[in-house]
């Protein structure tokens, strides 16, 4: 055993916690750089741009890198957002508690003050929250202004983009080619052309036709270049939604097939069916592809929702498909399950074509070897082979004839499978067109299951007429242009079946190395949403919340200290620290906190030249807050105008006032839960035991000195 | 051609207490489990080092656990504590850290090491008569009657309750449920359940603790020789299937396995109605067996109608991101404590804080008894000793073969580390006093200025009963010298507050001071220690 003393001023794992946060600074804010990882043994790297990837990769051996890999995976589980604000803040808050270590001040002192203080600013804060349903009205409202600048805006980002090889140039040199659309117009008054401009330039201009299209009339002519100005003129006429709604159509349109009624029918109430899209731009800070990914999502889930009376985001009826080669701007989703087959297997598809499928669906693998989990294979069982058949040919080949018999018996034409699939079967079923697809996740199994009546086996021999379902359909997936794939290896196809819940939000990209990284960016986005809906309220953004609880730090600064209240909680006077001296050093630690961030954000989005600018900025809005009387009203109105921080402080200021940012209400106090957690945790910690065989390793070791060893 | 090595002898290591390695490591151990103890202690981190979990814990349990401690001398030590935090869960901290102490306190005595042995049982036994007797004055009987609804509920909860996971959530969040909840991943949510029930609206449930997962004809040992053709598998899943027809026959409307239910039976027993639950768990049987009065099939082969009990109610619960079936009994016999907190490191050492006051309570109810916390029991229990052994008649001293001055120096160093072991309840800096009249332990902390009178400052004992109110005479507890003699027996506080007072279990810390001084004293009759180098 080797023991390390954590050394109580200059405690070695609150140092530890902030020198790997700091790692993760640039991730702050919505204006994110990207970084690269390379690994020095094999010279690999790989592009990041969230605290989660970058957690993954640094060497987390020590206790409090391990514990901080602990939370940060445990936030990402949950809420698949608010990781970077986690991050930093554990950095932050490390640091500050050192220096009030350094100050003398007692730990209990620290912990105590520290968690009452969160506590009171995470109550302070629940004044800022807005409802959803204030949000929605808010958005619906806003949104109908047109604006005779738009049009350029968006002509620009067509023309200067029609081209979709020049996009992919595009893509190569800006990682976010959206943006610069955005920026064409930055003068205006207006958001509406904002949202537009989000619509990400070629499928801008692809979807044009419909744009202008009245709701229904397909037989316009589709004049490339025109559409958009065509439709800023009959704009007015057109409401904000249904400019959303063609859009999520045109992902659709390049799909010939018989699925797409629920796309045309006309939205009950032009209100309701794409505010949620509206909310999903507000949430997501500015990342334009999701949100056009996650307005079709929200439209198609709503639809069903009105059967099914739920106002929520379901994350488990989406799946996403990742595609290399293809531009961005391709990014859509489609109804039913994408995934990528063989050629041959796209052979297959083709006889498929328009055909109603008996679909088989199996949740374990489909080899001779597989057994269900818990199933202890028998080791000393031996068989005996009285009368030698020589024309038996080998044991597998009478399990693969058995197999494929069950499902020729059957009728199966589909099999979805969980596991992996044995070479030969496979190769055996395609020969007669059966199409098997593996692996396929449990959620789509089962989404299948529910739309096909189809019960998922374990085994084949389990099949019996109740256990298949039909009414699917499987077709070769399509570009909204109806682009030819040429994807290499591998064929993207989709497998539906009408009135299923099943969503594929297919990520198209030219970057090798951006395919996790969309992945985590969309998942982002969606989780957003969906804790957005399920909390049933959101933070107003751009540092409104952060800068309520600066103000509200120094009102608990001037409080005096509660007596005895201490009392019903801890009833030892072991745990009863004098607190007062204290208290103002260890609020201004809490505050320091917030502080950073918003001076970090500023930074990060270039609003302020340095960190120590963006201070003196934050001290001149707080103080304009506190002195105004209502610094929550005084932050609210702010925000209302847009620009919480001043100077344009919102990311999106530049692109007129109005456009609004919220934030998620749990993700955020939870990760300042969490990270205050941590600190708190590894603050009260004094010593670390390394037990095992490491043990040796370190009394060998150059450190050795800094251990005692039992 | 194999060469024989000879053997080595063994290593004979005389008075291993005199040794410098032994000395420095006692040390360590003590001031890693001084620097626990109590409600201010600091946590530790126990881990691999090379990225494996890591245990953030203050209790002695997790500690042990964890700590390898290689000296045999030491050994000794660690397996009394070990031994004592299996049977009492609490004290474990109070045990080893007084142990450590006296150990250091006796080592550097000059007196031999069998007499203090005498003395120090001796002074166990005036101690545990004190403790035991009705004039103790740290000792305060826990009164169940005034909470009786209480005492119903821990009565039915106590060694039934379950606890279940549930990490990434707030403390806040933990629940109690009555019934069990057996996770079940892969059930769906917002569909009916559709369970067959019995005519008295109640669920006929079979409980398997046998793997029904169908591998069971592998022998233990030996070979089975089977002819080409035959499959063991299928006739063991006929078996089960028959298991399963019977089951449907009986109008069993839920199955629950510990283990495994093959796919197939799973498969059968949903298409005739009958719910299927596996992988319950060995832990949950025994609460699962009583809750529903099943008998527990062990065998495949044979179903007698008798087994099955009967359960009201069976819901889908959904905590955080798990999914739940919750079996609901007729009579909340059985709970299921939902326990949550955000990161694993710190929900494993709630857990282990439930768990010991789950035993504590346990303690306290067979004996309703507690002793005062806070280190005012051990500073009581001083005085009192300091007090008694001042006045012990010289017959006492012959029959322990001791001087008297022998018998005052073991008895100092005996109050000494009693004494320490409240001193270490400080972790912050300041003061320790004790008070001339009750014995009491009071802490002043640090950072205050200077006080010529130690009333401006103290404002409660540690256990809470007794307040500043009168002139108690307080002096600094300290380690070293030959501490005044109190004018008679410390007093035991004339009023009684009961509220928010710190208590210990009184059964665990008796254990825990027996351990202690017996285990102090095996250590300091080791003589030799003996090694096997082979």
């Amino acid at each position: 055993m080797a023991f390390r003393d954590v050394n109580a001023r200059r405690h070695i794992g609150l140092q530890q916690l902030s020198s790997l946060a700091s790692t993760g600074r640039a991730f702050l804010g919505p204006m994110k750089s990207h970084k690269f990882i390379v690994d020095e043994t094999t010279n690999q790297s790989t592009l990041i741009c969230s605290a989660v990837r970058l957690i993954e990769s640094l060497d987390l051996t020590s206790a409090a890198g391990q514990l901080l890999n602990e939370t940060i995976q445990a936030q990402n589980k949950e809420f698949k957002t608010g990781l970077s604000t986690l991050l930093f803040l554990v950095g932050a808050w490390s640091s500050a508690v050192v220096e009030c270590l350094q100050q003398n001040v007692p730990v209990s002192a620290i912990v105590s003050v520290m968690s009452e203080g969160l506590n009171s600013c995470c109550e302070r804060v629940q004044c800022l929250q807005i409802s959803i349903h204030d949000v929605r009205k808010e958005l619906c409202s806003s949104r109908v202004r047109p604006n005779a600048f738009e049009c350029k805006a968006c002509q620009v980002g067509c023309d200067s983009l029609l081209n979709p090889q020049d996009l992919l140039y595009f893509h190569k040199c800006i990682s976010e080619p959206e943006v610069i659309s955005i920026s064409c117009c930055s003068h205006q008054e207006d958001d509406c052309h904002f949202k537009k401009g989000l619509v990400s330039p070629l499928v801008g201009f692809v979807s044009s036709a419909s744009l202008v299209k009245p709701e229904g009339d397909r037989s316009s002519s589709v004049i490339p270049g025109s559409g958009v100005i065509a439709s800023s003129c009959i704009k007015q006429k057109l409401t904000h939604s249904r400019h959303f709604r063609t859009l999520g159509k045109s992902h659709f349109s390049g799909q010939q097939g018989n699925f797409q009624e629920y796309l045309l029918k006309p939205s009950a109430d032009p209100c309701e069916c794409s505010d949620l899209g509206h909310l999903a731009m507000a949430l997501s800070h500015g990342n334009q592809t999701d949100v056009k990914l996650l307005q079709s999502i929200v439209e198609y889930q709503q639809e069903r929702a009105e059967c099914r009376g739920s106002a929520q985001l379901n994350i488990t009826e989406i799946v996403t498909c990742s595609l290399l080669g293809l531009p961005e701007s391709y990014s859509c989703v489609s109804q039913g399950f994408v995934t990528l087959v063989s050629p041959e297997q796209a052979k297959v598809i083709k006889h498929f074509k328009d055909k109603s499928l008996q679909i088989l669906l199996v949740d374990g693998d489909l080899t001779e070897q597989y057994r269900h989990l818990g199933f202890n294979r028998p080791h000393n069982v031996r068989t005996v082979l009285e009368h030698p058949n020589l024309e038996g040919g080998r044991a597998g080949d009478t399990w693969l004839s058995r197999m494929l018999d069950i499902l020729v018996t059957f009728e199966v034409n589909l099999v979805l499978v969980k596991g992996s699939v044995c070479k030969n079967l496979l190769d055996r079923c395609t020969a007669s067109r059966i199409l098997v697809i593996s692996p396929v996740p449990r959620d789509v199994l089962c989404a299948f299951g529910e739309v096909t009546g189809a019960q998922p086996v374990t085994y084949l021999s389990q099949l019996n007429p109740s256990c298949a379902g039909n009414g699917a359909q499987v077709e070769l997936w399509e570009a909204s242009d109806g682009r030819v794939m040429d994807l290499g290896e591998l064929v993207p196809v989709r497998i539906n079946v009408r009135g299923i819940p099943l969503l594929t939000a297919v990520l198209t990209t030219a970057v090798a190395s951006k395919v996790q990284l969309l992945e985590d960016q969309f998942w982002t986005s969606v989780y957003r949403l969906h804790h957005a809906l399920k909390d049933g309220k959101v933070f107003p953004g751009g540092g409104a919340v952060e800068l309520l609880c600066l103000s509200h730090i120094q009102v608990l600064t001037e409080q005096p200290v509660r007596p005895a209240k201490a009392g019903k909680e801890f009833p030892s006077p072991w745990l009863d620290t004098p607190v007062a001296e204290y208290k103002s050093l260890v609020l201004q630690a809490l505050a320091s906190g917030w502080k950073r961030y918003l001076s970090v954000v500023m930074c990060n989005i270039a609003k302020a030249p340095s960190e120590l600018e963006a201070r003196a900025l934050v001290d001149h809005h707080l103080k304009k807050a506190v002195d105004c009387g209502s610094p929550s009203a005084y932050i609210l109105e702010l925000f209302r105008r847009g620009d919480v921080l001043g100077g344009g402080s919102s990311p999106f200021a530049d692109h007129g006032e109005g456009l609004k940012v919220y934030d998620n209400v749990a993700a955020k106090t939870e990760a300042w839960r969490r990270a205050l957690d941590l600190v708190l945790l590894v603050l009260q910690t004094d010593a670390e035991i390394i037990t095992g065989p490491k043990r040796n390793e370190l009394l060998n070791s150059p450190v050795s000195s800094e251990f005692l060893f039992l | 051609m194999s060469r024989l090595e000879a053997k080595k002898p063994p290593l004979f290591i005389s008075e291993p207490l005199t040794k410098d390695a032994v000395c420095q490591s006692l040390l360590l151990l003590s001031r890693i489990f001084k620097s626990s103890y109590g409600p201010a202690g600091r946590l530790k981190q126990l881990h691999n080092g090379v990225g494996g979990c890591v245990c953030t814990t203050s209790q002695s349990s997790a500690l042990l656990r964890h700590l390898s401690v290689s000296n045999p001398v030491l050994r000794v030590l660690t397996a009394s504590v070990q031994n004592h935090v299996s049977r009492c869960s609490d004290c474990g901290l109070f045990t080893a850290i007084l142990c450590c102490s006296l150990i250091e306190n006796f080592r550097s005595l000059n007196v031999a090491p069998c007499t203090v042995i005498k003395i120090t049982r001796h002074l166990l036994s005036l101690c545990m008569d004190y403790l035991k007797s009705e004039a103790c004055g740290c000792r305060v009987s826990v009164d169940f009657s005034s909470v009786e609804t209480l005492v119903c509920l821990t009565n039915a909860v106590l060694g039934k309750c379950v606890i279940i996971p549930v990490k990434g959530r707030r403390v806040m969040d933990s629940t109690v449920l009555p019934g069990l909840l057996i996770e079940t991943p892969e059930i769906q949510l917002g569909k009916p359940l559709a369970v067959k029930r019995t005519g008295s609206n109640m669920i006929k449930i079979a409980l398997f603790c046998v793997s029904m997962s169908g591998d069971s004809f592998s022998p233990e040992e030996g070979t089975i020789a089977v002819r080409h053709g035959i499959s063991l598998e299928m006739s063991e899943l006929n078996q089960l299937l028959n298991v399963g027809k019977q089951l449907v026959s009986d109008g069993v409307g839920l199955v629950v396995c510990q283990k495994v239910i093959h796919p197939s039976l799973k498969q059968y027993l949903k298409e005739n109605h009958v719910m299927a639950v596996d992988r319950a768990g060995l832990s949950l049987m025994e609460p699962l067996s009583r809750m529903t009065g099943s008998k527990p099939i062990a065998s495949i082969h044979s179903l007698s109608p008798g087994c099955y009990g009967s359960l009201k109610d069976v819901s889908i619960e959904r905590v955080a991101s798990k999914r739940f079936v919750h079996l609901i009994p007729g009579d909340t016999v059985i709970c299921s404590l939902i326990l949550c907190n955000r990161s694993e490191t710190a929900w494993d050492e709630l857990k282990r804080v439930c768990e010991t006051a789950e035993h504590v309570l346990q303690l306290t109810m067979k004996e309703p008894l507690a002793l005062l916390g806070g280190g005012c029991t051990e500073t009581h229990l001083a005085s009192y000793i300091r007090y008694k052994s001042s006045s012990l008649s010289t017959s006492t001293f012959q029959d322990l073969g001791c001087s008297q001055t022998q018998y005052q120096l073991v008895a100092d160093g005996f109050c000494r580390s009693l004494e320490s072991v409240a001193r270490s309840l400080n972790h912050d800096g300041g003061e320790i006093l004790t008070d001339m009249v009750y014995g009491h332990c009071w802490f002043v902390p640090s950072g205050l200025p200077p006080v010529s009178d130690w009333s401006d400052v103290v404002s409660k004992c540690g256990c809470g009963i007794n307040g500043n109110t009168e002139d108690l005479s307080w002096r600094i507890l300290e380690g070293q010298s030959c501490s005044p003699v109190i004018q008679g027996c410390p007093k035991e506080p004339s009023v009684k507050v009961t509220d928010f007072l710190t208590l210990d279990c009184f059964a665990a810390k008796c254990s825990g001071l027996q351990v202690a001084v017996e285990t102090a004293n095996l250590v300091l009759d080791l003589s030799y220690v003996i090694e096997d180098q082979n």
